[in-house]
């Protein structure tokens, strides 16, 4: 799809977050643009300490930017009540962390399915749609099985599921390979972007992995919290 | 129902990802309801035998008298027998018995010592019915006359007295004229049970009493028994209407002690209660906060999954309902258990002497309610998801970002 017929699904304006660590003030972000479209799939790369994770909590309605606006789906975020903001997330956003954070207690079918039974969605259907996107990850057959009995690639997979199950309009994953083999990193990147590529649901993702940053369509990269470079490829990567 | 259909069974699998912590809770909540209803099954027995060896053995549940007769409790306070209206009211069918009595100051003398006590004239037959005196003879008989000159004293009075069954004793009492009248009676039993009672009451036949205090068929007073002391209030309201000039009361005035002690047990059983629900809470709220601690980076991780803060409160809520609940579950059946396994009565008499001055009987016979064990359980039920709001309420604090912020 060509890039003028992309809508944007995520838009930053002069975005800034400043911590305070007591008495002293640290800058994060300092005045970040940025629009994400429908499709993109994006690496967010840059050293330590550049801003990568605040943006990603920014725009994933973890956080509030200190000035500036972000907005999701055309939705902005500031001032939206707490309620509004986990209403938002659970509806547009889907999440994939490093620690991989699936529910221990939850088998890897159940930690798909909350995402469904959050939104109300009936037990068949339910049930039918997570079976789905196990397989899509290529996890058949172990849907009973707890997080304490998967390696860390096939957690990371039940979390990519579990993001993606929902239907976002996005997916925010904060250094998902920075646990893994390499190998089990290659098949997880491989399979993020072939669902990209199927689903067409944008992916960010915040990473220092240059396996994930080489597979990229798009790379961003920052430091000092700015965006210093946006490159955009046309080509769909060659796997 | 969706959100319950999750919430249930994540919050009971939560419980047991530290099974040991969550059952030392379950423990202390089980162990804390069982001493609360068995122990409230043992101070309702005690309490109710305390009143009934109370009211068994003189006062009945309530008594009628002449006017001012409680105040001075003498000769010149008397009343004439039950007219119909009266004695239609009391063959209610709610009156189990009641008898006629002369009750007297008096004075009894033997050849070694002379005591006072209250002379009671009865009626041999009708204070059988009403009173455990007569079947609990120490020694020797009970009267079998109202008109012999037989007298029952009590074991503790005849040892006083320094007389014994079949020896001749004297009585002196005023008489209606404000003579003093006497009249010799021999000692045919001894009647044991409650020491106080043994040295405050001798008994002799109804007739022979108005004989020798020229009362003609006058009496002090009527005592009466309720089958079922919880229909008292409605009984006295009708003997009232049906001898509006009598003085009428329960037991509850004429015993203030046993009616303040029936009191104090009742209250006794809902300190106890206090006193172990704060011991539970502190179990339960230490348990669900260090639950909540763990796992912040879970209910963070919820938030910024999609769960609503009230929804992250309604989980933990429903881990405390569970855990709480199925202690009291425990507890309850546990102290059914041991109440039924005590329903032929736990004997006191390793501890005679000290129930007796408690005022209760040798056996106590554990008795709640089906509806008091409900009652309590559901209490500490809903005391105990109570207590859970608080770290349930911390754990909606969780910030996402927070939590995700420490995972990575």
């Amino acid at each position: 799809m060509p890039e003028s017929s992309r809508k944007a699904i995520v838009t930053c304006r002069g975005v800034t977050k400043t911590y305070k660590l007591g008495a002293i003030e640290v800058p994060a972000l300092n005045g970040v643009d940025l629009d994400l479209l429908e499709g993109d799939f994006a690496t967010l790369a840059g050293p330590s300490g550049s801003g990568k994770s605040t943006l990603l909590n920014l725009i994933g309605g973890l956080d509030q930017a200190t000035t500036g606006e972000v907005s999701v789906g055309g939705q902005v975020l500031k001032g939206l009540s707490r309620s509004k903001m986990t209403e938002l997330r659970l509806h547009r956003i889907g999440f994939v962390f490093q620690a991989y954070n699936l529910i221990p207690v939850l088998s890897a079918l159940e930690n798909i399915e909350l995402i469904l039974q959050l939104r109300g969605v009936g037990q068949n259907e339910r049930r039918d749609r997570a079976m789905e996107a196990l397989a899509d990850v290529g996890l058949q057959g172990m849907e009973d099985r707890r997080p304490s009995n998967l390696s860390g690639g096939q957690q990371q997979r039940v979390a990519v599921a579990r993001a993606l199950i929902g239907r976002p309009s996005i997916v925010l994953a904060d250094e998902p390979t920075a646990n893994l083999d390499s190998h089990t990193a290659e098949d997880l990147i491989d399979l993020m972007y072939t669902l990209n590529q199927q689903s067409g649901v944008t992916f960010l993702i915040g990473t220092h992995d240059a396996r994930v940053i080489a597979h990229a369509k798009r790379r961003i990269e920052m430091t000092d919290g700015r965006i210093v470079s946006d490159d955009r490829e046309e080509q769909a990567h060659a796997a | 129902m969706q959100t319950i259909t999750l919430l249930f069974p994540l919050a009971w699998r939560n419980l047991w990802r530290n099974p040991r912590r969550t059952i030392i809770t379950l423990v202390v909540v089980a162990a804390g309801l069982y001493s609360i209803l068995v122990f409230a099954a043992i101070m309702t027995a005690w309490a109710k035998s305390s009143r009934d060896t109370t009211l068994d053995l003189i006062t009945g549940s309530g008594q009628i008298h002449a006017v001012g007769y409680l105040a001075d409790p003498s000769i010149d306070h008397t009343m004439a027998p039950p007219d119909t209206v009266l004695t239609r009211a009391l063959n209610h069918p709610e009156i189990s018995a009641w008898a006629e009595r002369v009750m007297v100051p008096a004075v009894v003398q033997s050849e070694y010592r002379t005591l006072p006590l209250t002379l009671a004239g009865i009626d041999p037959a009708k204070e059988k019915r009403l009173s455990i005196l007569p079947k609990d003879m120490a020694e020797g008989s009970y009267l079998s006359s109202s008109d012999g000159y037989d007298i029952v004293l009590g074991r503790h009075f005849a040892e006083r007295l320094k007389t014994r069954v079949g020896k001749r004793v004297i009585i002196l009492a005023t008489a209606t004229d404000g003579s003093l009248s006497e009249q010799s009676y021999t000692v045919v039993g001894l009647f044991g049970g409650n020491q106080q009672v043994e040295d405050a009451y001798a008994f002799v036949g109804k007739q022979s009493a108005q004989k020798m205090l020229g009362l003609g068929d006058a009496i002090s007073e009527i005592a009466f028994k309720l089958v079922d002391d919880s229909t008292r209030a409605t009984v006295i309201a009708d003997l009232r209407s049906a001898a509006p000039r009598l003085d009428i009361e329960p037991w509850t005035k004429l015993s203030p002690l046993a009616a303040a002690m029936d009191q104090f047990m009742t209250g006794f059983v809902y300190v106890w209660l206090w006193v172990m629900f704060v011991f539970m809470a502190i179990g339960i709220v230490n348990t669900q906060l260090m639950a909540v601690f763990e796992r912040s980076r879970e209910f963070g991780l919820l938030q910024a999954l999609g769960m609503r803060p009230r929804h992250i409160l309604m989980q933990v809520v429903i881990e405390s309902g569970l855990m709480v609940g199925v202690g009291v579950l425990i507890g309850f059946v546990a102290s059914i258990l041991t109440v039924l396994a005590f329903a032929g009565g736990i004997d006191l008499g390793f501890l005679a002497q000290g129930a007796e001055y408690f005022g209760a009987g040798r056996v106590l016979y554990p008795d709640l309610s089906p509806l008091q064990f409900i009652e309590l359980s559901l209490t500490v039920w809903a005391l105990g998801i109570v207590v859970g709001l608080w770290p349930a309420q911390r754990a909606t604090r969780a910030r996402a970002a927070d939590a995700i912020r420490q995972s990575n």
